[in-house]
């Protein structure tokens, strides 16, 4: 890119006017970038739309098959779709609420003045740091049938369960490991709450009210904006959860059948293209309606700060 | 106002609670990594092993094939944070700085990117790799990071546009061209926008699952993400795998993850910043 200012090009650098060498430095600049929209992007979103309306085995050309794909998804004998997403339903209505609790508990407790305040905050941080698989490893050496967790509980005398390998259970050992991982949430809130101006308590101190009463009134509405970005966070990240699904189970344990690896067995080990691209359509289109419900419930409850309300 | 020891004590008690709940896991991760196999086969389980075998670390690159898929989530790890920040860096500029028609447009459609999930795409990218005959390479792993992404050409644009014009208009009065001013003043300028986007990009790549899953079958070729969970697989039924030494394999992929963030913070705060909101 360097070249055009440099020689070469000399002659049509005087023939082009500054607004047409900023243009031209503008598209060479973003080259790879709208290179990566087009080929990871725009192509592959298209192709996924046109696939879910075909039969592919990736040996045979595919085969266009209508809407059937959707209508064995969702109204087809033995079809696991809804099994899947009553799971991941399930992983998520836990999960997310659960995890935006506990992080604004904690963010309130870390925000008072205590001692060691930065080492209790790296410790609710340094879980959510460690990757998937490593957590994987961790609780399922914890959660083992005979493992620590189980023992503790014998020691308390509670029989505990077969946590990551009983069908009932499983979605519950997935949910503790997404709970330990939730630093990232506990540290924005903390920011958000960081950011709070005193004034807002003072003010309401001598207006009488208690801590429930600023809790409600100044708290809540003051961290709103990084609830929504958490809760519409948490729900897309729950909805797409694979990783520690498959690892614990490798897909074969009704309990933890959830969207995505659904969507990657029979891509990819049952070659189903048409098919599993008809579930990443519906997935897709699912996501994008729930983000909007949310947003639209949002106005309620979120305060922007320098809004006439 | 300064509440009294007894209103704060429910406040330590509970933290505490939480801490242990976070840190106990962990600890137990690293004297797990630390204990004899004779150990980690007891029942009831011991809360710390009686004897420390420092031997386990050598024992994980001499006995099992981790020293070979660290080497290999290396090898991918480097390329993908170089070409994200080059690419992120120059869409970043490019959207933050020069006036161009559709300027607008290639702003909204980088947001955009940010509302598709990735199994919303992975069919027909799995498909095109597959056409290209990259299965069992690390270029399915590697050139989509070459491309930059939407999350980190906002980040880059956000930081891009604090940097004052002026040094721009004094670049150019000395004679630089776009590429110089990019190169002269607006990388130097932006590291923590950059170091962000490099701990992002590693933080992605180095915790991958999904991807080399799908793409490489080759043991040889595995990242160690996806080769400490192959270490837990091949072991037989009914036999259990040296949890010992999958500890010490997951010490190996968390070390330098929680290093990176460690030694990271600093930038993340200020690239962070650009954004409006303070993360970390």
């Amino acid at each position: 890119m360097g070249t055009m200012t440099r020689s070469g090009r000399a002659p049509t650098r005087r023939t082009m006017s500054n607004r047409t060498r900023e243009t031209v430095a503008f598209y060479l600049f973003m080259l790879p970038w709208i290179v990566g929209i087009l080929a990871l992007y725009a192509v592959p979103l298209v192709a996924s739309v046109v696939l879910s309306f075909t039969d592919w085995d990736l040996f045979q050309p595919p085969q266009w098959v209508g809407l059937r794909n959707y209508s064995s998804l969702l109204t087809g004998e033995g079809s696991n779709f809804w099994l899947a997403l009553r799971n991941t339903a399930y992983y998520a209505a836990i999960l997310v609420p659960v995890n935006l609790a506990l992080s604004i508990g904690f963010a309130l407790l870390l925000n008072k003045p205590i001692v060691l305040r930065r080492w209790f905050r790296t410790a609710f941080y340094l879980p959510s740091t460690i990757p998937i698989v490593a957590v994987v490893m961790l609780w399922s050496w914890l959660l083992a049938p005979s493992g620590i967790v189980n023992s503790l509980l014998g020691t308390v005398g509670v029989d505990g369960p077969a946590w990551l390998v009983d069908p009932a259970r499983v979605k519950d050992g997935l949910i503790i490991m997404g709970v330990w991982q939730l630093g990232g949430g506990v540290v924005l809130f903390l920011a958000a709450l960081q950011a709070i101006p005193r004034y807002l308590y003072e003010a309401t101190m001598l207006d009488g009210a208690g801590p429930w009463r600023q809790f409600r009134s100044i708290t809540v509405p003051m961290l709103s904006p990084i609830i929504l970005f958490n809760l519409i966070n948490g729900i897309i990240g729950a909805l797409q959860v694979f990783t520690q699904v498959y690892v614990v189970t490798q897909g074969h344990n009704a309990g933890a059948l959830m969207l995505v690896p659904f969507l990657y067995e029979n891509a990819f080990e049952f070659n189903k293209m048409g098919y599993a691209s008809a579930i990443a359509v519906l997935l897709f289109v699912m996501i994008m309606l729930l983000t909007l419900v949310v947003l639209r419930w949002s106005r309620r409850w979120v305060h922007y700060e320098g809004e006439v309300s | 106002m300064r509440p009294r020891w007894g209103q704060r004590i429910p406040v330590y008690v509970v933290l505490l609670f939480g801490t242990a709940l976070m840190v106990l896991p962990l600890l137990w991760m690293v004297s797990t990594s630390l204990a004899s196999t004779k150990y980690v086969t007891t029942f009831p389980p011991k809360l710390f092993p009686d004897t420390f075998e420092f031997a386990n670390y050598g024992r994980i690159f001499s006995d099992t094939d981790l020293g070979r898929y660290l080497f290999n989530s290396v090898v991918i790890v480097i390329p993908s944070m170089v070409g994200q920040v080059v690419a992120s860096s120059f869409a970043g500029y490019a959207l933050a700085r020069l006036r161009a028609p559709g300027r607008r447009i290639w702003f909204v459609v980088t947001l955009a990117t940010l509302m598709i999930p990735y199994e919303a795409t992975i069919v027909p990218t799995f498909v095109t790799f597959q056409y290209l005959g990259w299965i069992n390479t690390f270029w399915p792993l590697i050139v989509p990071q070459l491309f930059g992404s939407g999350y980190s050409i906002f980040l880059m644009r956000q930081f891009i546009m604090q940097i004052p014009t002026e040094y721009d208009e004094a670049a150019r009065l000395d004679g630089l061209g776009y590429f110089g001013i990019w190169r002269r003043i607006i990388v130097p300028l932006s590291v923590p926008a950059l170091a962000t986007v490099a701990i992002f990009t590693f933080t992605f790549q180095w915790g991958n699952f999904l991807g080399p899953l799908i793409y490489i079958n080759d043991p040889e070729k595995y990242p160690l993400a996806l080769g400490l969970y192959a270490m837990t697989q091949t072991s037989n039924v009914g036999q259990t795998p040296d949890w010992n030494l999958i500890m010490a394999g997951g010490m190996l992929l968390t070390v330098p993850m929680v290093m990176v963030y460690f030694f990271g913070q600093r930038f993340l705060y200020e690239g962070g910043n650009a954004l409006g909101r303070i993360r970390v």
